[in-house]
């Protein structure tokens, strides 16, 4: 009797798990088959485009032409300087928004009286909109009755034609781009921050370890996370520009300010030449992956 | 703290909030201006009159107040198609045990690491291949799920406690009933931090519409703001700026209401899609 029961309730287990088997995977499909269609598959078609010279013409046939889009990529002046103009950006932008950040979250957490509004008001940057952002920072630069201009003006010094001069022009773009990109490290530090107990505060005040060496050898040991995190943001921001270049500069003057994905645009969209976007996407790609993957070993145990 | 340090902190505080702030007093400053006070050269630092007849210019001639339209469509047609794919994945992922789960779960963490403008080119391909280049599904269906939404979301449900699952189901809940009436409510947290986050990246992407809205009708905010500034106004910045506030404000306002949520997603991540 003891072997029936369990027999049937075997076969009731057998039935339920039939029925339930077949939900989740009609629950996960949609997610799926988008991911698949949106992500999956363009990231292969970008791998395999790169072989390709594509015609914008929808159904025309592709022409296999081999390595010549990656040999384009790595041999052309254009592409060259736009992918030299990223690191400069890059060196321009990255180190002084997380040294900008992380100390205005100190800063701004040492703050006793009005805390949250100067929080908010310090995040303020990341939330705007940079299109309109890049519209009102082409004014402040702008040559003539510009902000800037006018103070520097006061202080005898000629006008600076911030965004139409090749030596200024990365620069300007790069500046816009500490303005924002700070502002999104140290709403991560805040984060970050707001994780260490108290207790560990105290305990750091009450032995008198307080300025430099606490925050080497306590705070920042502590959110190492945080740091990481907030650094590939930081990469992530500023490889990928191009709001602020688009508007303020179109990579001008004489391609000073072109970086890798304008210049993906104008490959693509400018030129028509989608095999050659493909190949400096995929390039791109290949190089925020790495760097993706890295963080997840350097956070390893992060991820459940 | 000594009453110097204290000085010195509240002062290189005060400046780096001048600094954040400072293009946003700027932008409206500007843009209550009259037009002949900026031509004239030298814009003083305080308003000298205050006009709004400039927000109507951008209103009308820059076509912002019909983006407005586009940009909110756009916008709300995205997140419902996320909220609808991305809630039962994660639901699966999270609670729902099954032996694909973990191959599931690595495709969706290699597609947090594929940002949108890395792909742009195949994924025109695409849209232009099954013709919704210009057009509203152009702009919307490339994002219709979000492999940040659906890791986010799961984090979220991990943490529902499983005696909480084990009671609905000996109450006889299946699993529908037990994602709507238990899981989801349980999840709101993470769900308001994901659809603000969603809002803010796809009311401010500026790149994907810009290759896909060709037709004037279907310009979102941002790219009205653009072709504004390319075409009509040049150099009329009382004009743009109006513009430039009126593509701001709304996500400001967002943020300034629901400030946690926007936090929690922001420093979840700031990848679009």
């Amino acid at each position: 009797m003891i072997v029936a029961e369990s027999r049937r309730q075997s076969r009731q287990y057998v039935n339920s798990v039939k029925a339930e088997s077949v939900l989740p995977i009609l629950l996960v499909t949609p997610a799926t088959v988008g991911l698949a269609l949106c992500v999956g598959l363009p990231t292969l078609l970008s791998l395999v485009g790169s072989f390709f010279s594509i015609p914008l013409v929808p159904g025309a046939p592709w022409q296999f032409v081999g390595f010549d889009n990656f040999v384009f990529v790595f041999t052309d002046d254009a592409v060259l300087q736009s992918i030299v103009n990223t690191f400069v950006y890059s060196a321009l932008t990255i180190v002084p928004s997380l040294a900008i950040g992380l100390g205005l979250a100190l800063l701004a957490n040492a703050v006793v009286k009005g805390r949250a509004l100067v929080r908010t008001l310090l995040f303020l940057p990341m939330t705007a909109n940079l299109v309109a952002m890049s519209v009102v920072f082409n004014w402040i630069f702008s040559f003539n009755g510009g902000f800037v201009n006018q103070v520097l003006g006061l202080l005898g010094v000629a006008p600076i034609n911030w965004t139409g001069d090749s030596q200024t022009s990365l620069l300007t773009v790069a500046m816009v781009g500490v303005w924002r990109t700070a502002s999104l490290t140290m709403m991560i530090f805040f984060a970050g921050l707001a994780t260490i107990p108290t207790s560990i505060d105290e305990a750091t005040r009450s032995d008198g370890i307080r300025g430099l060496v606490r925050l080497t050898k306590i705070t920042l040991p502590l959110i190492a996370p945080t740091v990481v995190f907030a650094s590939v943001m930081a990469v992530l921001n500023s490889v990928q520009v191009f709001e602020s270049i688009n508007i303020m500069t179109q990579g001008g003057p004489l391609g000073s300010s072109e970086t890798v994905l304008t210049m993906i645009w104008k490959l693509g969209f400018e030129y028509f030449e989608l095999g050659r976007a493909s190949a400096l996407s995929f390039v791109l790609l290949a190089v925020l992956v790495l760097l993706g993957v890295l963080q997840r070993r350097t956070l390893a145990g992060g991820v459940k | 703290m000594t009453r110097a340090s204290k000085v010195l902190l509240t002062l290189v505080v005060l400046a780096a909030v001048a600094v954040a702030i400072f293009p946003f007093y700027w932008m409206i400053r500007t843009s209550v201006a009259a037009p002949s006070e900026v031509l004239s050269g030298g814009l003083g630092f305080f308003p000298e009159t205050v006009t709004l007849e400039n927000y109507k210019r951008a209103w009308e001639d820059g076509a912002l107040g019909q983006s407005i339209i586009v940009g909110l469509a756009n916008v709300f047609g995205i997140l419902a198609l996320q909220l609808v794919t991305c809630i039962p994945a994660a639901y699966v992922l999270a609670k729902v045990p099954r032996r694909w789960g973990r191959v599931l779960l690595t495709f969706v963490l290699a597609g947090l690491l594929v940002p949108t403008q890395v792909i742009l080119v195949p994924l025109f391909i695409g849209v232009n291949a099954v013709g919704l280049a210009d057009s509203l599904g152009g702009l919307i269906l490339p994002f219709a799920t979000s492999a940040f939404g659906i890791y986010m979301l799961r984090q979220q449900m991990l943490s529902i406690p499983d005696t909480l699952l084990e009671a609905a189901k000996t109450d006889g809940l299946g699993t529908i009933r037990t994602l709507i009436s238990i899981v989801i409510p349980m999840a709101a947290p993470g769900i308001a931090a994901f659809s603000i986050f969603s809002i803010f990246v796809h009311w401010n992407d500026y790149i994907w519409p810009l290759l896909v809205a060709r037709s004037p009708e279907l310009r979102t905010p941002p790219l009205a703001l653009a072709v504004f500034q390319q075409a009509d106004a040049g150099m009329d910045y009382t004009a743009l700026t109006a513009g430039a506030a009126i593509v701001t404000a709304p996500i400001v306002l967002l943020f300034l209401v629901a400030q946690k949520h926007f936090v929690q997603g922001m420093s979840g991540a700031e990848s679009p899609s």
